[in-house]
């Protein structure tokens, strides 16, 4: 196996609040490598984006990574990095729109208002290359071509109120590629958008990991969006990656109780029959993390005195497909 | 078909777009002539993407968006209203009649009321109760319909999580006993394992309550599986309405197709790329004229561009459709 472009092992991140430590990201290990989409699934506070923010130190200053924790970045041509490793706010250029990129959900958000999309693009492609502006603003205008946006030039010299959804989540797309990433961090990129969009956007970032070779994080609350995407997978719940392996058996051959509850909870167009059965509970706090298995507490197949005590370790299921569970002899098929 | 409990006969809101001195004045057209019957006791589906009207249709029916053309009639046995022309003393009756169920169970709350209070405020604002003990005793019985627990309704909202948010919010919407029920994109903010449960408890309260919901999402496959009928509507205009067996399984209108054909599947190997829309849905205040649709359509012909097609009924008199070519696309 080729070396992974980024290596995760041990990740585990705390923050420092009024009420306490709490843990949002626990023992958390991924790899990707060049050309390779990583989904990551979980709901809302399964610490999906805690992680993705990780791998460019975007957390905030109360943020505490355990010792243990490290993210390794072999980018081509470059010494690994550690970026964990990296101290001070002028290293991390390197990581930064450098080797990595980041695209958010909500493109109005993340675009200044008040300067141009195309001084945007430019401002970056200065910041990460010795080129010249003119040469920084054609490669900008070329990436915007290239995602699909017309007439570029013109779309260059206007703000961002001035694009549609879909289009904003395109010049997104385009910034984030100008500076050639080797890794594409993708927090919810489809989400705020139509489905008619979102199958445009899925298709553009599919031909764009063909093109350019980088790997790409994909993170998302949506399986059918995973299963369209990504190559591998891996669920997150409550911090932990409870089970992890390539996008097809880890969808019709879950293992873990936690991936079959979201996948019967999924409205199904191919069978409107199935009933939708809800994961039972609620998501417990994180003040009151519980030990053992963090899916204990609504878990139908939970085991007294074990799984609420230990903590369970990755057990293979089938080649290259883990997941963390004590009792993984029920897998059901999901068709 | 059942009697209906709503019926819009070229329903119309048109919002004007600045003044001029001469002449008309430009008007956005948020809803288009749209006609429609919702029966009683149905969980109807209205689908569409943004912009396409389905909000303001269902706040139009709530007569919380002007209506500026064409009528609505709401009749539930006990009332027969035409909400186009509604006096104030049939309005403030309608209103404990109809309600609303918001989106975002975080920005519904108010974080300084205590949970039994928001539940009794509908009751309070419209004098619906006469004593506290009364009041009290409709909120824990609305609240125990909605699985509350009843100890939590002396807490304040942000003592709880986005599920029980929204049955809060179920429970207010539903304490004045209303019959006809919109719902607006009312589970899109929840996660799926929640999302499951809250869909679970609207369809238990409404053949509980005997409620007619209007469903309103941009999600079609939680739309396939909660709602009797689907309307899906484009720009203002309806373009396909069938019972939804029928619409997911034999799609008419080239834009229900697409949409459909555009929902990721959890099969990685079904790519269906076959339907792909190019663009995006045009400016409301700048429609296309003929078929909105036509400047997207796979199938647009020279025809579509100059008249706008009428809702036909297909031969199972059930299924109807908004295009000049469905037959031939079959």
């Amino acid at each position: 196996m080729s070396t992974p472009l980024i290596s995760v092992k041990d990740l585990t991140i705390r923050f420092q609040t009024d009420e306490g430590l709490i843990t949002a990201v626990e023992d958390v290990a991924f790899d990707i490598a060049p050309g390779e989409v990583l989904g990551l699934v979980g709901e809302s506070g399964s610490g999906k984006s805690v992680t993705a923010k990780a791998l460019m130190q975007l957390n905030a200053g109360n943020t505490r990574y355990d010792p243990a924790s490290h993210i390794m970045l072999n980018a081509p041509g470059h010494a690994p990095l550690d970026v964990l490793s990296l101290k001070h706010e002028r290293d991390m250029i390197l990581i930064r729109g450098g080797a990595i990129s980041m695209i958010f959900q909500e493109p109005m958000a993340s675009f200044a208002p008040a300067i141009t999309v195309g001084d945007q693009m430019v401002e970056q492609l200065l910041l990460h290359s010795d080129m010249n502006r003119k040469r920084a603003r054609e490669i900008a205008i070329e990436m915007l071509d290239r995602v699909g946006i017309s007439e570029p030039a013109k779309r260059f010299a206007q703000y961002a109120f001035e694009f549609s959804g879909g289009m904003r989540q395109r010049a997104m797309i385009a910034m984030a590629l100008s500076t050639k990433p080797k890794l594409l961090i993708a927090d919810e990129p489809t989400t705020a958008l139509d489905v008619t969009i979102q199958a445009q956007v899925i298709d553009l970032m599919k031909d764009l990991v063909a093109e350019f070779g980088m790997g790409i994080l994909f993170i998302t609350h949506d399986l059918g969006v995973i299963a369209q995407t990504a190559d591998r997978v891996a669920v997150m719940y409550l911090g932990r990656i409870v089970e992890t392996g390539a996008v097809r058996p880890v969808i019709s051959r879950p293992a873990h109780p936690y991936t079959q509850g979201l996948l019967k909870a999924l409205p199904r167009l191919d069978d409107l029959d199935a009933p939708l059965v809800p994961v039972p509970g609620d998501i417990p706090s994180p003040l009151e993390r519980p030990p053992g298995c963090v899916f204990h507490t609504r878990c139908d197949r939970a085991i007294q005195g074990v799984c609420d005590q230990q903590v369970p370790g990755r057990t293979t299921v089938e080649d290259g497909h883990t997941a963390r569970c004590f009792d993984l002899t029920k897998t059901s098929e999901v068709a | 078909m059942m009697t209906p409990l709503v019926s819009l006969d070229k329903l119309s809101v048109h919002y004007p777009l600045g003044r001029r001195l001469l002449g008309k004045a430009p008007v956005l057209k948020a809803i288009d002539e749209v006609s429609l019957d919702i029966p009683k006791g149905s969980f109807f589906g209205l689908v569409g993407e943004s912009g396409s009207g389905k909000t303001t249709l269902g706040r139009a029916i709530l007569r919380a968006a002007p209506i500026s053309g064409g009528h609505a009639k709401y009749r539930d046995g006990e009332v027969d209203y035409d909400l186009a022309e509604l006096p104030k003393d049939k309005l403030r009756d309608f209103r404990k009649r109809a309600q609303l169920i918001f989106q975002d169970p975080y920005a519904a709350l108010s974080p300084r009321m205590t949970v039994r209070d928001i539940i009794a405020e509908p009751l309070e604002v419209m004098g619906l109760t006469k004593s506290r003990e009364e009041t009290d005793a409709r909120v824990r019985e609305i609240a125990a319909k909605c699985r509350l627990n009843l100890e939590h309704l002396r807490r304040f909202p942000h003592a709880f999580s986005g599920g029980q948010r929204q049955r809060i919010s179920i429970a207010r919407a539903l304490v004045t006993g209303p019959k006809f029920v919109v719902a607006d994109e009312s589970v899109a903010a929840l996660d799926v394992s929640i999302q499951a449960d809250i869909l679970n408890l609207l369809k238990s309260l409404q053949s509980d309550l005997d409620l007619t919901f209007l469903f309103i999402s941009h999600d079609l496959s939680v739309v396939a599986h909660v709602c009797d009928y689907v309307a899906v509507m484009y720009l203002g205009t309806l373009v396909e309405i069938a019972p939804t067996r029928e619409l997911f399984a034999r799609p008419k209108h080239p834009y229900t197709k697409a949409l459909l054909s555009a929902i990721p599947s959890l099969d990685p190997d079904d790519t269906n790329q076959a339907q792909r829309l190019e663009g995006e849905v045009p400016s409301p205040a700048n429609p296309p004229a003929g078929c909105r649709f036509h400047t997207r359509c796979p199938v647009a012909q020279a025809a579509c561009s100059q008249s706008v097609p009428s809702l036909e009924t297909g031969e199972d008199e059930v299924h109807r459709v908004a295009c000049h070519f469905w037959k031939e696309h079959l």
